[in-house]
Protein backbone atom coordinates (compact mmCIF):
# COMPACT_ATOMS: atom_id res chain seq x y z
CA UNK A 1 0.00 0.00 0.00
CA UNK A 2 1.40 3.10 -1.18
CA UNK A 3 0.23 6.37 0.34
CA UNK A 4 0.50 9.86 -0.83
CA UNK A 5 0.53 12.96 1.75
CA UNK A 6 0.44 16.08 -0.37
CA UNK A 7 -0.84 19.13 -1.49
CA UNK A 8 -1.51 20.79 -5.09
CA UNK A 9 0.07 19.04 -8.06
CA UNK A 10 2.62 22.09 -8.60
CA UNK A 11 6.73 21.69 -7.54
CA UNK A 12 7.85 19.29 -4.68
CA UNK A 13 4.08 18.94 -3.97
CA UNK A 14 3.32 17.59 -7.28
CA UNK A 15 6.21 15.45 -8.06
CA UNK A 16 4.82 12.79 -6.50
CA UNK A 17 1.33 12.96 -8.45
CA UNK A 18 3.43 13.77 -11.32
CA UNK A 19 5.52 10.75 -11.28
CA UNK A 20 3.13 8.17 -9.84
CA UNK A 21 0.50 8.58 -12.62
CA UNK A 22 3.80 8.57 -15.60
CA UNK A 23 4.50 5.07 -13.78
CA UNK A 24 0.95 3.92 -13.42
CA UNK A 25 1.33 2.80 -9.96
CA UNK A 26 -2.30 3.12 -8.03
CA UNK A 27 -1.71 4.98 -4.50
CA UNK A 28 -4.18 6.34 -1.57
CA UNK A 29 -4.25 10.25 -2.12
CA UNK A 30 -4.18 12.49 1.67
CA UNK A 31 -4.95 15.99 0.79
CA UNK A 32 -3.02 18.24 3.25
CA UNK A 33 -4.74 21.74 2.48
CA UNK A 34 -1.41 23.94 2.97
CA UNK A 35 -3.78 27.08 2.80
CA UNK A 36 -5.23 25.99 5.93
CA UNK A 37 -1.48 24.97 7.62
CA UNK A 38 -2.95 21.03 7.75
CA UNK A 39 1.36 20.25 7.18
CA UNK A 40 1.75 21.31 10.13
CA UNK A 41 -1.13 19.80 12.13
CA UNK A 42 -0.22 16.83 15.27
CA UNK A 43 -1.43 14.63 12.80
CA UNK A 44 0.60 15.36 9.82
CA UNK A 45 4.20 16.10 12.49
CA UNK A 46 3.66 12.20 13.35
CA UNK A 47 4.50 11.60 9.72
CA UNK A 48 7.21 14.39 9.47
CA UNK A 49 8.03 15.92 12.09
CA UNK A 50 10.04 18.50 9.88
CA UNK A 51 6.09 19.49 8.80
CA UNK A 52 7.33 19.54 5.12
CA UNK A 53 5.11 17.91 2.33
CA UNK A 54 5.16 15.59 0.35
CA UNK A 55 5.95 12.36 3.01
CA UNK A 56 4.86 9.16 0.74
CA UNK A 57 4.73 6.07 3.15
CA UNK A 58 5.15 2.51 1.77
CA UNK A 59 3.91 0.35 3.98
CA UNK A 60 5.53 1.31 7.49
CA UNK A 61 8.19 2.81 5.44
CA UNK A 62 8.24 7.25 5.54
CA UNK A 63 9.88 8.87 2.79
CA UNK A 64 10.02 12.31 3.17
CA UNK A 65 12.02 13.91 0.34
CA UNK A 66 10.57 14.18 -3.04
CA UNK A 67 13.48 13.71 -5.28
CA UNK A 68 14.62 10.35 -3.16
CA UNK A 69 10.84 9.26 -2.91
CA UNK A 70 10.40 9.41 -7.06
CA UNK A 71 14.16 7.19 -7.32
CA UNK A 72 12.44 4.73 -4.84
CA UNK A 73 9.15 3.87 -6.30
CA UNK A 74 10.85 3.50 -9.68
CA UNK A 75 13.42 1.39 -8.09
CA UNK A 76 10.77 -0.57 -6.01
CA UNK A 77 8.08 -0.71 -8.24
CA UNK A 78 6.97 -2.49 -11.60
CA UNK A 79 5.57 0.13 -14.47
CA UNK A 80 7.61 2.33 -17.39
CA UNK A 81 10.92 2.44 -16.37
CA UNK A 82 11.83 6.47 -15.49
CA UNK A 83 15.39 6.35 -14.90
CA UNK A 84 17.83 5.94 -17.74
CA UNK A 85 19.98 2.39 -17.67
CA UNK A 86 23.21 4.17 -18.99
CA UNK A 87 25.05 5.01 -15.58
CA UNK A 88 26.48 8.30 -17.47
CA UNK A 89 22.93 9.49 -18.44
CA UNK A 90 21.22 8.48 -15.10
CA UNK A 91 24.35 10.88 -13.61
CA UNK A 92 23.00 13.51 -15.82
CA UNK A 93 19.20 13.25 -14.92
CA UNK A 94 20.25 13.54 -11.02
CA UNK A 95 22.37 16.69 -11.94
CA UNK A 96 19.76 18.40 -13.58
CA UNK A 97 17.62 17.09 -10.36
CA UNK A 98 19.94 18.80 -8.36
CA UNK A 99 20.19 21.89 -10.10
CA UNK A 100 16.61 22.30 -10.04
CA UNK A 101 15.61 21.24 -6.41
CA UNK A 102 18.90 23.25 -4.88
CA UNK A 103 19.10 26.19 -7.24
CA UNK A 104 16.04 26.73 -9.50
CA UNK A 105 12.79 25.86 -7.62
CA UNK A 106 13.95 27.96 -4.51
CA UNK A 107 13.75 30.94 -6.61
CA UNK A 108 10.80 30.67 -8.59
CA UNK A 109 9.27 29.72 -4.81
CA UNK A 110 10.45 32.91 -3.73
CA UNK A 111 9.55 35.01 -6.67
CA UNK A 112 6.01 33.37 -6.96
CA UNK A 113 5.48 33.54 -2.68
CA UNK A 114 6.76 37.55 -2.11
CA UNK A 115 4.12 37.79 -5.21
CA UNK A 116 1.37 35.54 -3.89
CA UNK A 117 1.52 34.87 -0.42
CA UNK A 118 3.08 37.82 1.33
CA UNK A 119 -0.11 40.57 0.36
CA UNK A 120 -1.74 38.12 2.21
CA UNK A 121 -0.08 39.18 5.70
CA UNK A 122 -0.35 42.62 5.22
CA UNK A 123 -2.17 44.57 8.57
CA UNK A 124 -1.84 40.83 10.26
CA UNK A 125 -1.08 41.30 14.04
CA UNK A 126 2.74 41.00 14.38
CA UNK A 127 2.27 38.72 18.07
CA UNK A 128 -0.53 35.90 16.00
CA UNK A 129 2.43 35.98 12.99
CA UNK A 130 4.89 35.54 15.34
CA UNK A 131 2.90 32.20 17.16
CA UNK A 132 2.10 31.08 13.33
CA UNK A 133 5.99 30.61 12.78
CA UNK A 134 6.76 29.21 16.06
CA UNK A 135 4.85 26.24 14.63
CA UNK A 136 7.35 25.58 11.81
CA UNK A 137 9.67 23.05 12.93
CA UNK A 138 12.52 23.25 10.21
CA UNK A 139 14.96 26.84 10.92
CA UNK A 140 15.50 27.42 7.54
CA UNK A 141 11.85 27.48 6.64
CA UNK A 142 11.02 29.55 9.55
CA UNK A 143 13.60 32.05 8.00
CA UNK A 144 11.63 32.50 4.56
CA UNK A 145 8.35 32.37 6.56
CA UNK A 146 9.46 35.55 8.21
CA UNK A 147 10.42 37.04 5.25
CA UNK A 148 7.19 36.79 3.59
CA UNK A 149 5.15 37.55 6.94
CA UNK A 150 6.92 40.70 7.52
CA UNK A 151 7.54 41.49 3.55
CA UNK A 152 11.33 41.65 4.23
CA UNK A 153 12.85 39.48 1.30
CA UNK A 154 16.23 41.77 0.34
CA UNK A 155 14.88 42.96 -2.72
CA UNK A 156 18.69 41.87 -4.12
CA UNK A 157 17.53 38.25 -3.29
CA UNK A 158 14.24 38.57 -5.54
CA UNK A 159 16.33 39.91 -8.44
CA UNK A 160 19.43 37.22 -8.01
CA UNK A 161 16.18 34.84 -7.79
CA UNK A 162 15.25 36.50 -11.11
CA UNK A 163 18.15 35.81 -12.85
CA UNK A 164 18.89 32.70 -11.93
CA UNK A 165 15.58 31.25 -13.00
CA UNK A 166 16.43 33.38 -16.58
CA UNK A 167 19.42 31.54 -16.61
CA UNK A 168 17.63 28.20 -16.08
CA UNK A 169 15.37 28.69 -18.95
CA UNK A 170 18.28 29.23 -21.16
CA UNK A 171 20.65 26.53 -20.10
CA UNK A 172 17.15 24.24 -20.35
CA UNK A 173 16.70 25.44 -23.99
CA UNK A 174 20.34 24.84 -25.35
CA UNK A 175 20.20 21.41 -23.26
CA UNK A 176 16.86 20.66 -24.86
CA UNK A 177 18.89 21.17 -28.17
CA UNK A 178 21.03 18.24 -27.66
CA UNK A 179 18.63 15.89 -26.35
CA UNK A 180 15.06 15.18 -26.64
CA UNK A 181 14.78 14.80 -23.14
CA UNK A 182 16.64 16.65 -20.54
CA UNK A 183 17.95 13.14 -19.27
CA UNK A 184 18.81 12.05 -22.75
CA UNK A 185 16.17 10.13 -25.92
CA UNK A 186 14.02 8.81 -23.42
CA UNK A 187 11.68 10.73 -21.13
CA UNK A 188 13.00 10.45 -17.02
CA UNK A 189 12.55 11.74 -13.53
CA UNK A 190 14.54 14.43 -14.71
CA UNK A 191 11.53 15.98 -16.74
CA UNK A 192 9.03 15.04 -14.30
CA UNK A 193 11.07 17.38 -11.96
CA UNK A 194 11.47 20.14 -14.04
CA UNK A 195 7.92 19.75 -15.66
CA UNK A 196 6.59 20.31 -11.80
CA UNK A 197 8.10 23.41 -11.59
CA UNK A 198 8.48 24.98 -15.13
CA UNK A 199 4.50 24.22 -16.19
CA UNK A 200 3.34 27.44 -16.10
CA UNK A 201 6.18 29.31 -17.28
CA UNK A 202 4.38 29.71 -21.05
CA UNK A 203 1.76 32.08 -19.34
CA UNK A 204 3.81 33.25 -16.00
CA UNK A 205 7.16 34.37 -17.89
CA UNK A 206 5.77 35.20 -21.43
CA UNK A 207 8.11 36.93 -22.41
CA UNK A 208 11.05 34.61 -21.29
CA UNK A 209 9.50 31.31 -22.59
CA UNK A 210 7.78 31.24 -25.99
CA UNK A 211 7.83 29.77 -29.43
CA UNK A 212 10.78 32.60 -30.87
CA UNK A 213 13.03 32.66 -28.11
CA UNK A 214 13.05 29.22 -26.31
CA UNK A 215 11.49 27.18 -29.04
CA UNK A 216 13.42 23.75 -27.75
CA UNK A 217 11.81 24.19 -24.38
CA UNK A 218 8.49 25.37 -25.58
CA UNK A 219 8.33 22.37 -27.85
CA UNK A 220 9.36 20.58 -24.57
CA UNK A 221 6.78 22.07 -22.26
CA UNK A 222 4.39 20.83 -25.31
CA UNK A 223 5.42 17.46 -25.30
CA UNK A 224 5.36 17.26 -21.64
CA UNK A 225 1.85 18.94 -21.30
CA UNK A 226 0.54 16.21 -23.82
CA UNK A 227 1.20 13.41 -22.06
CA UNK A 228 -1.56 11.46 -20.55
CA UNK A 229 -0.23 10.87 -17.19
CA UNK A 230 1.24 14.16 -16.48
CA UNK A 231 -2.29 15.60 -17.25
CA UNK A 232 -3.84 13.25 -15.10
CA UNK A 233 -2.38 14.46 -12.49
CA UNK A 234 -3.63 18.19 -12.77
CA UNK A 235 -6.89 16.72 -12.43
CA UNK A 236 -5.84 15.86 -8.20
CA UNK A 237 -5.72 19.39 -7.18
CA UNK A 238 -8.56 21.36 -5.65
CA UNK A 239 -7.52 24.55 -6.18
CA UNK A 240 -6.42 26.49 -9.45
CA UNK A 241 -3.38 25.18 -10.62
CA UNK A 242 -5.52 22.98 -12.43
CA UNK A 243 -6.97 25.77 -14.38
CA UNK A 244 -3.37 27.24 -14.36
CA UNK A 245 -2.15 24.42 -16.06
CA UNK A 246 -4.88 24.00 -18.44
CA UNK A 247 -3.81 28.12 -19.54
CA UNK A 248 -0.69 26.73 -20.62
CA UNK A 249 -1.81 23.89 -22.53
CA UNK A 250 -3.98 26.25 -24.52
CA UNK A 251 -1.45 28.36 -25.02
CA UNK A 252 1.19 25.89 -26.62
CA UNK A 253 -1.71 24.94 -28.38
CA UNK A 254 -1.91 20.85 -26.83
CA UNK A 255 -4.90 19.03 -26.44
CA UNK A 256 -6.79 17.56 -23.69
CA UNK A 257 -5.56 14.15 -23.61
CA UNK A 258 -8.00 11.15 -23.66
CA UNK A 259 -8.85 9.85 -20.23
CA UNK B 1 41.41 5.04 -16.84
CA UNK B 2 39.95 6.88 -14.07
CA UNK B 3 40.98 10.69 -13.50
CA UNK B 4 40.14 12.25 -10.17
CA UNK B 5 40.90 16.00 -9.49
CA UNK B 6 40.80 16.49 -5.64
CA UNK B 7 41.49 18.46 -2.37
CA UNK B 8 43.05 15.38 -1.04
CA UNK B 9 41.57 13.50 1.70
CA UNK B 10 38.70 16.36 2.98
CA UNK B 11 35.31 16.63 2.85
CA UNK B 12 33.83 15.53 -0.51
CA UNK B 13 37.21 14.36 -1.76
CA UNK B 14 37.74 12.19 0.40
CA UNK B 15 34.26 10.28 -0.12
CA UNK B 16 35.64 9.84 -3.76
CA UNK B 17 38.90 8.74 -2.56
CA UNK B 18 37.60 6.27 0.33
CA UNK B 19 34.95 4.85 -2.48
CA UNK B 20 37.82 4.09 -4.90
CA UNK B 21 39.67 2.37 -2.28
CA UNK B 22 37.10 0.46 -1.09
CA UNK B 23 36.33 -0.91 -4.96
CA UNK B 24 39.91 -1.40 -5.67
CA UNK B 25 39.75 1.31 -9.04
CA UNK B 26 43.13 2.90 -9.88
CA UNK B 27 42.79 6.09 -10.83
CA UNK B 28 45.26 8.89 -11.93
CA UNK B 29 45.26 11.13 -8.93
CA UNK B 30 45.23 15.50 -9.48
CA UNK B 31 45.42 16.57 -6.64
CA UNK B 32 44.71 20.57 -5.93
CA UNK B 33 45.84 22.91 -3.34
CA UNK B 34 42.90 24.49 -2.02
CA UNK B 35 43.94 26.49 0.47
CA UNK B 36 46.35 28.25 -2.26
CA UNK B 37 42.96 28.33 -4.36
CA UNK B 38 44.05 26.50 -7.19
CA UNK B 39 40.66 25.18 -7.76
CA UNK B 40 39.95 28.44 -9.32
CA UNK B 41 43.04 28.39 -11.84
CA UNK B 42 41.96 29.02 -15.13
CA UNK B 43 42.71 25.30 -16.49
CA UNK B 44 41.27 23.66 -13.78
CA UNK B 45 37.58 26.42 -14.36
CA UNK B 46 37.57 24.78 -17.69
CA UNK B 47 37.05 21.61 -16.56
CA UNK B 48 34.67 22.41 -13.87
CA UNK B 49 33.01 26.31 -14.22
CA UNK B 50 31.96 26.40 -10.15
CA UNK B 51 35.72 26.29 -9.29
CA UNK B 52 34.70 23.14 -6.98
CA UNK B 53 36.58 19.55 -6.52
CA UNK B 54 36.06 16.71 -7.32
CA UNK B 55 35.81 16.00 -10.75
CA UNK B 56 35.84 12.77 -12.38
CA UNK B 57 36.88 12.16 -15.83
CA UNK B 58 36.21 8.56 -17.00
CA UNK B 59 35.64 6.89 -20.95
CA UNK B 60 35.62 10.98 -22.12
CA UNK B 61 33.37 12.06 -19.91
CA UNK B 62 33.71 14.37 -16.91
CA UNK B 63 31.13 13.87 -14.07
CA UNK B 64 30.85 16.59 -11.12
CA UNK B 65 28.33 16.52 -7.89
CA UNK B 66 30.54 14.72 -5.56
CA UNK B 67 27.24 12.14 -4.67
CA UNK B 68 26.20 11.70 -7.86
CA UNK B 69 29.97 10.81 -8.66
CA UNK B 70 29.08 7.81 -5.96
CA UNK B 71 26.60 6.51 -7.50
CA UNK B 72 27.66 6.42 -11.19
CA UNK B 73 31.07 4.53 -9.68
CA UNK B 74 28.74 2.53 -8.11
CA UNK B 75 26.33 1.46 -11.32
CA UNK B 76 29.19 1.57 -13.74
CA UNK B 77 31.58 -0.57 -11.41
CA UNK B 78 29.04 -2.86 -10.10
CA UNK B 79 31.44 -5.21 -8.22
CA UNK B 80 31.58 -4.88 -4.26
CA UNK B 81 27.76 -3.02 -4.68
CA UNK B 82 27.95 -0.09 -2.20
CA UNK B 83 24.56 1.75 -3.26
CA UNK B 84 22.06 -0.19 -0.59
CA UNK B 85 21.65 -4.13 -0.64
CA UNK B 86 17.60 -3.06 -1.15
CA UNK B 87 15.17 -0.17 -2.46
CA UNK B 88 14.89 0.85 1.26
CA UNK B 89 18.34 0.94 1.59
CA UNK B 90 19.04 2.66 -1.47
CA UNK B 91 16.39 5.43 -0.33
CA UNK B 92 18.32 5.96 2.68
CA UNK B 93 21.86 6.10 0.92
CA UNK B 94 20.07 9.36 -0.92
CA UNK B 95 18.68 10.79 1.83
CA UNK B 96 21.34 10.90 3.46
CA UNK B 97 23.24 12.33 0.30
CA UNK B 98 21.28 15.23 -0.02
CA UNK B 99 21.13 15.79 3.47
CA UNK B 100 25.22 16.35 3.38
CA UNK B 101 24.71 18.60 0.52
CA UNK B 102 21.56 20.63 1.71
CA UNK B 103 22.60 20.91 5.60
CA UNK B 104 26.02 19.23 6.60
CA UNK B 105 28.42 20.59 3.80
CA UNK B 106 27.25 24.18 3.06
CA UNK B 107 27.36 24.79 7.70
CA UNK B 108 30.51 23.20 7.99
CA UNK B 109 32.42 24.90 5.40
CA UNK B 110 31.16 27.77 7.30
CA UNK B 111 31.93 26.99 10.43
CA UNK B 112 35.03 26.19 9.32
CA UNK B 113 35.65 29.16 7.32
CA UNK B 114 34.83 31.12 9.90
CA UNK B 115 37.35 29.63 12.58
CA UNK B 116 40.27 29.49 10.54
CA UNK B 117 40.02 31.17 7.12
CA UNK B 118 42.64 32.30 5.32
CA UNK B 119 42.15 35.36 2.98
CA UNK B 120 43.07 34.85 -0.19
CA UNK B 121 46.50 37.14 -1.46
CA UNK B 122 45.75 39.56 -4.34
CA UNK B 123 45.91 37.27 -7.65
CA UNK B 124 43.72 34.96 -6.22
CA UNK B 125 41.48 37.47 -5.08
CA UNK B 126 41.84 38.64 -8.51
CA UNK B 127 40.40 35.63 -10.26
CA UNK B 128 37.26 34.62 -7.78
CA UNK B 129 35.97 37.38 -10.35
CA UNK B 130 36.21 34.41 -13.21
CA UNK B 131 34.18 32.18 -10.85
CA UNK B 132 30.13 31.56 -12.02
CA UNK B 133 27.62 34.87 -9.84
CA UNK B 134 26.60 32.55 -7.35
CA UNK B 135 30.34 31.33 -6.38
CA UNK B 136 31.58 34.63 -6.70
CA UNK B 137 28.69 35.94 -4.33
CA UNK B 138 29.55 33.20 -1.71
CA UNK B 139 33.34 33.82 -1.83
CA UNK B 140 32.57 37.48 -1.08
CA UNK B 141 30.35 36.37 1.92
CA UNK B 142 33.25 34.35 3.22
CA UNK B 143 36.03 37.66 2.70
CA UNK B 144 33.82 40.00 4.31
CA UNK B 145 33.05 37.49 6.77
CA UNK B 146 30.55 35.82 8.10
CA UNK B 147 27.70 37.50 10.76
CA UNK B 148 27.72 35.91 14.00
CA UNK B 149 24.16 34.84 14.12
CA UNK B 150 24.81 32.78 10.80
CA UNK B 151 27.71 31.14 12.14
CA UNK B 152 25.75 30.18 15.54
CA UNK B 153 22.95 29.17 13.04
CA UNK B 154 25.32 26.97 11.15
CA UNK B 155 26.34 25.50 14.29
CA UNK B 156 23.01 24.79 15.87
CA UNK B 157 22.71 23.29 12.03
CA UNK B 158 25.38 20.72 12.75
CA UNK B 159 24.49 19.99 15.90
CA UNK B 160 21.33 19.08 14.61
CA UNK B 161 23.07 16.68 11.93
CA UNK B 162 25.14 15.17 14.43
CA UNK B 163 22.35 13.74 16.17
CA UNK B 164 20.33 13.05 12.96
CA UNK B 165 23.09 10.31 12.20
CA UNK B 166 23.39 9.05 15.55
CA UNK B 167 19.67 8.14 15.48
CA UNK B 168 19.89 6.75 12.25
CA UNK B 169 22.84 4.16 13.52
CA UNK B 170 21.10 3.27 16.46
CA UNK B 171 21.12 -0.24 16.48
CA UNK B 172 23.18 -1.13 13.19
CA UNK B 173 26.63 -0.70 12.51
CA UNK B 174 26.43 1.44 9.36
CA UNK B 175 23.92 4.16 7.96
CA UNK B 176 22.33 2.10 5.39
CA UNK B 177 22.28 -1.50 7.43
CA UNK B 178 24.19 -4.09 8.11
CA UNK B 179 26.71 -2.86 5.87
CA UNK B 180 28.98 0.13 4.90
CA UNK B 181 27.40 1.74 1.93
CA UNK B 182 27.74 5.57 0.20
CA UNK B 183 26.08 7.08 2.45
CA UNK B 184 29.12 5.83 5.26
CA UNK B 185 31.49 7.30 2.73
CA UNK B 186 30.18 10.76 2.02
CA UNK B 187 29.44 11.49 5.61
CA UNK B 188 32.33 9.72 7.62
CA UNK B 189 34.66 12.81 5.91
CA UNK B 190 32.12 15.71 7.10
CA UNK B 191 31.47 13.86 10.45
CA UNK B 192 35.13 13.55 11.08
CA UNK B 193 35.25 17.14 11.40
CA UNK B 194 32.76 18.31 14.32
CA UNK B 195 34.56 17.64 17.48
CA UNK B 196 37.77 19.65 16.09
CA UNK B 197 34.90 22.25 15.68
CA UNK B 198 33.46 22.34 18.97
CA UNK B 199 30.61 20.58 17.36
CA UNK B 200 29.12 18.22 20.24
CA UNK B 201 29.69 14.11 19.21
CA UNK B 202 26.99 12.05 20.77
CA UNK B 203 28.68 8.37 21.88
CA UNK B 204 26.99 6.19 18.96
CA UNK B 205 28.61 8.50 16.91
CA UNK B 206 32.07 8.75 18.40
CA UNK B 207 31.58 4.72 18.05
CA UNK B 208 30.68 4.68 14.08
CA UNK B 209 33.57 7.76 13.38
CA UNK B 210 36.41 4.76 15.05
CA UNK B 211 34.97 1.67 13.39
CA UNK B 212 34.60 3.56 9.95
CA UNK B 213 38.60 5.33 10.76
CA UNK B 214 40.03 1.48 10.91
CA UNK B 215 38.18 0.22 7.72
CA UNK B 216 41.62 -0.15 5.14
CA UNK B 217 40.18 2.09 2.30
CA UNK B 218 39.46 4.28 4.95
CA UNK B 219 43.15 4.57 5.60
CA UNK B 220 43.85 4.19 2.20
CA UNK B 221 42.50 7.09 1.60
CA UNK B 222 43.56 9.12 4.43
CA UNK B 223 47.04 8.34 3.40
CA UNK B 224 49.82 9.23 6.26
CA UNK B 225 47.97 12.27 7.82
CA UNK B 226 45.56 9.28 9.66
CA UNK B 227 43.04 11.89 9.71
CA UNK B 228 40.71 13.99 7.65
CA UNK B 229 42.86 17.52 7.90
CA UNK B 230 39.86 19.81 7.10
CA UNK B 231 40.82 22.68 4.08
CA UNK B 232 38.83 26.15 5.28
CA UNK B 233 37.40 26.56 1.73
CA UNK B 234 33.59 27.44 0.48
CA UNK B 235 31.40 24.23 -0.12
CA UNK B 236 28.16 24.15 -1.85
CA UNK B 237 25.97 27.31 -1.17
CA UNK B 238 23.45 27.29 1.82
CA UNK B 239 19.92 27.37 1.06
CA UNK B 240 18.45 30.62 -0.32
CA UNK B 241 14.58 29.51 0.42
CA UNK B 242 13.45 27.46 3.05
Amino acid sequence: MLEVYTWEPNANSGKPLFFLKEKRVPFVLHYIDMGKREHLSPAFLRINRDGTIPAVVHDDFVMTESTPIMEYIDDAFDGPALRPTDPYWRWRMRQVMRYMDNQVAPSLAMMASNRLAAPQFQGADPAELKRELDKIPLPERRAAWEKLMFNSTPPADLAESVRRVGAAIRYFDARLDETAWLAGPEFSLADINVFATFYGLPTSQPDQVNAQTTPHLWDWLRRCHARAGLQQAFKLGKGYIGQRAAEARSLLGVAEAAA
Amino acid sequence: MIELFHGGPDGYSAAVLITLAEKGLAFESQELDLAAFAQHEPGFLAINASGQVPVLRDGGRTLTESFFILLYLDARYPELPLGGADPQGRYVVQKWGKYVETHIAPNLALVDWAMRGRAPGEAERVRLATLAPERQALWAQALAGFAADEVEAARAALAKAADRIAEELAGQDWLAGADWSLVDAIVFPHAARFASLGIAVPAVLADWLARAGRRPAVRQALGSAGSVPGVATMGPERGRWG
